[in-house]
């Protein structure tokens, strides 16, 4: 019995000199700022000095019209601009993707590129061209309508309340398509051919085939996308800021929870900036980010099933 | 119904001619195997004969009408993968189903089929899971059941043993021959493994090289191979072939197959030295190097003691020897 002692294992050195240097990176740029914001959020300013107040900042955010309508308010912007990927980012990207891995189709690496492009561009250079082309007065817009005799529905898209925050969703979609795509495509290749050619033995082809075989088989990438584009939105700020200013005009109309935050913790124009304030807005943003990808990884990743072929 | 017809088939793909003019005539009820080395082109007949090519020229007819440009589906055919290809995310009874509800069949036939179909092939107990759960021998009874269920003219299997273990593929052959019986379908199976053609055939299309090197039941190809090149294909071990010359012979090769050799310590015809000797229990192999006619392989029944080194004389039974001419065809 007394070797067991003797036999006891030393202590692993290497295991934690190796893990060090990934757990000190991580650690510094991304636990200490989250604990950091999580605890500014329960502190504010009083008389040049911070006070610890509980929860009394995030009562404010609810609470006080002058937080929680602008919160409310970007909160709702926030999801009808997720809304706008999901129903029209993601579909596209799906037939894209089928469209691309047809073997009937030519030049298809030459519309891959084309098509990924601009998700390489940076968001200033797609704000600001959308921005001259939508433009009423010197954009490309009014007279490309024009040429297919289509003027008439023009409208400055990004002036008007009711079409703002769409456009600029759409602009999104335009500029990060080639994500789902690529992501999909890859999907697609992996289904053997052999499965594709025993269905077209089967008689199950075209439409038929893409329903009840390649969906099916493509639906954990399609998860991963849209798990992908949930956080992408809901910490959305570059695209806005770019195009509309912090002011995410007009009157707050494409104002998302990103454009609400930077205002809030930085300042802008005649508003103060409070770190606090902004500090509780940004904890709510990774509040509802934890809880959807929760919502995701434990109710509908579970249910997906990975296939081997 | 269940005949085949090729005429002229061709195939290439960019400059590489893989078909170069297969005609063949498969009647109803048929078991055709197509046999051939790697890459002499029997895939891709079975593809174009499938639909899943196009052949570059030529025309498939079956069972009386032309299908060459026919999609798969319409051809009357089912196709057995050696990857057997079921389909990852439906159980073993939709991925049997599939095609049939697709083809807008009544419910309550489906379900008379996949029974009947599942019966056969012993498969009731997994239709409800799906083909990760499987092993591979189940797996590719699932895509045979696949392939009867939508009871086709013609049957065409891609290699479908090649992926399973030795004593499976023993079981499964016998299992598609029993099929075969039971259906009385016309089958097309590829295969590069000479046993699995010998044993399942009513009929051997041997390939090479995108022609056809011969067409015959089994034993016609055993006992009398058009060519050379059938002759070193069909039999294991591979037949002897010795110049003629040395044999003082007018032809140019003379082929004995090596269970047509019988073995004597003191006298025969060729005098040889043991190389190398392969006991298999129910029959030997020898390798002997002979002064007269080369080094030749002698398939002795039973066991047989022959040390590396020690000297033996070959004889081959008179009358089982092959004699092929300069342009490697048989000569009578």
């Amino acid at each position: 019995m007394t070797a067991t002692s003797a036999n006891k294992r030393p202590f692993r050195w290497h295991i934690a000199i190796f893990l060090a240097p990934a757990v000190l990176v991580y650690t510094a740029i991304m636990i200490m700022p989250l604990f950091g914001t999580l605890q500014l959020a329960l502190f504010r300013n009083v008389s040049q000095s911070q006070v610890f107040v509980g929860l009394d900042n995030f009562r404010t955010l609810f609470g006080d019209p002058n937080w929680s309508v602008n919160f409310w308010n970007a909160l709702r912007n926030n999801v009808w601009f997720f809304i706008i990927h999901m129903l029209v980012q993601n579909p596209i990207g799906v037939v894209l993707a089928a469209l691309l891995s047809s073997p009937k189709l030519r030049f298809s690496a030459f519309y891959r590129t084309a098509i990924f492009i601009p998700t390489i561009l940076s968001f200033v250079i797609v704000g600001f061209a959308w921005k001259l082309i939508l433009s009423p007065l010197w954009g490309v817009a009014p007279n490309l309508l024009d040429l297919i005799g289509l003027k008439s529905f023009f409208t400055p898209w990004l002036g008007k309340e009711e079409y703002a925050l769409t456009t600029l969703g759409l602009i999104s979609v335009w500029q990060f398509i080639g994500i789902p795509m690529m992501l999909i495509y890859a999907a697609m290749l992996s289904i053997p051919d052999e499965v594709i050619e025993a269905a077209e033995c089967d008689g199950v082809t075209g439409m038929a085939q893409f329903w009840k075989i390649k969906l099916p088989l493509i639906l954990p990438a399609i998860g991963i996308i849209s798990i992908l584009t949930f956080v992408g939105n809901f910490n959305a700020f570059d695209l806005i800021y770019s195009a509309q200013g912090a002011l995410a005009g007009p009157n707050y109309s494409t104002d998302i929870l990103g454009t609400f935050l930077y205002r809030a913790f930085f300042g802008f124009q005649l508003q103060v900036g409070d770190p606090n304030m902004g500090a509780a807005i940004a904890t709510m943003m990774f509040l509802i980010i934890l809880v959807g990808v929760c919502i995701y990884l434990f109710l509908i990743q579970t249910r997906l099933r990975r296939y081997q072929f | 119904m269940g005949s085949l017809n090729i005429e002229n088939v061709k195939k290439s793909f960019g400059p590489v001619d893989v078909l170069k003019g297969i005609d063949l005539a498969v009647s109803d009820g048929e078991f055709v195997v197509f046999v051939g080395p790697s890459g002499c082109g029997k895939s891709t007949l079975l593809r174009v004969i499938a639909g899943l090519e196009d052949a570059s020229s030529g025309r498939v007819i079956i069972d009386g009408s032309e299908v060459t440009s026919t999609p798969p589906a319409k051809r009357g055919i089912a196709m057995v993968f050696q990857t057997y290809a079921l389909y990852p995310h439906l159980t073993v009874r939709n991925n049997m189903a599939l095609g049939l509800k697709q083809a807008g069949t009544p419910a309550a036939e489906i379900d008379k089929r996949i029974t009947a179909a599942s019966t056969m092939l012993s498969l009731e107990p997994y239709l409800e899971r799906r083909p990760a759960e499987l092993s591979g021998g189940q797996r590719q009874r699932v895509a045979i059941g696949r392939a009867v269920v939508r009871e086709p003219k013609l049957f065409l299997f891609d290699e479908p043993l090649s992926n399973l273990d030795a004593a499976l593929r023993v079981n499964t052959r016998l299992e598609i021959a029993q099929l075969h019986r039971r259906l009385k379908a016309t089958m097309i199976y590829v295969t590069h493994d000479q046993v699995e053609a010998m044993t399942l055939a009513d009929k051997i299309v041997v390939l090479n090289a995108g022609r056809i090197e011969q067409v015959g039941a089994p034993m016609e190809l055993y006992n009398s191979p058009a060519n050379l090149f059938v002759a070193g294909f069909i039999g294991s071990p591979k037949m002897n072939f010795i110049d003629g010359a040395r044999l003082g012979e007018s032809v140019k090769t003379i082929g004995v197959r090596p269970e047509h050799l019988s073995v004597d310590a003191k006298k025969g015809t060729w005098k040889g030295t043991v190389i190398h000797a392969e006991h298999l229990g129910a029959d030997t192999n020898i390798y002997l190097d002979c002064e007269k006619a080369g080094l030749l392989t002698v398939r002795v029944f039973g066991v047989y003691d022959a040390e590396p080194g020690a000297t033996l004389y070959a004889t081959p039974d008179p009358g089982r020897t092959y004699r092929f001419g300069e342009d490697g065809q048989a000569v009578k």
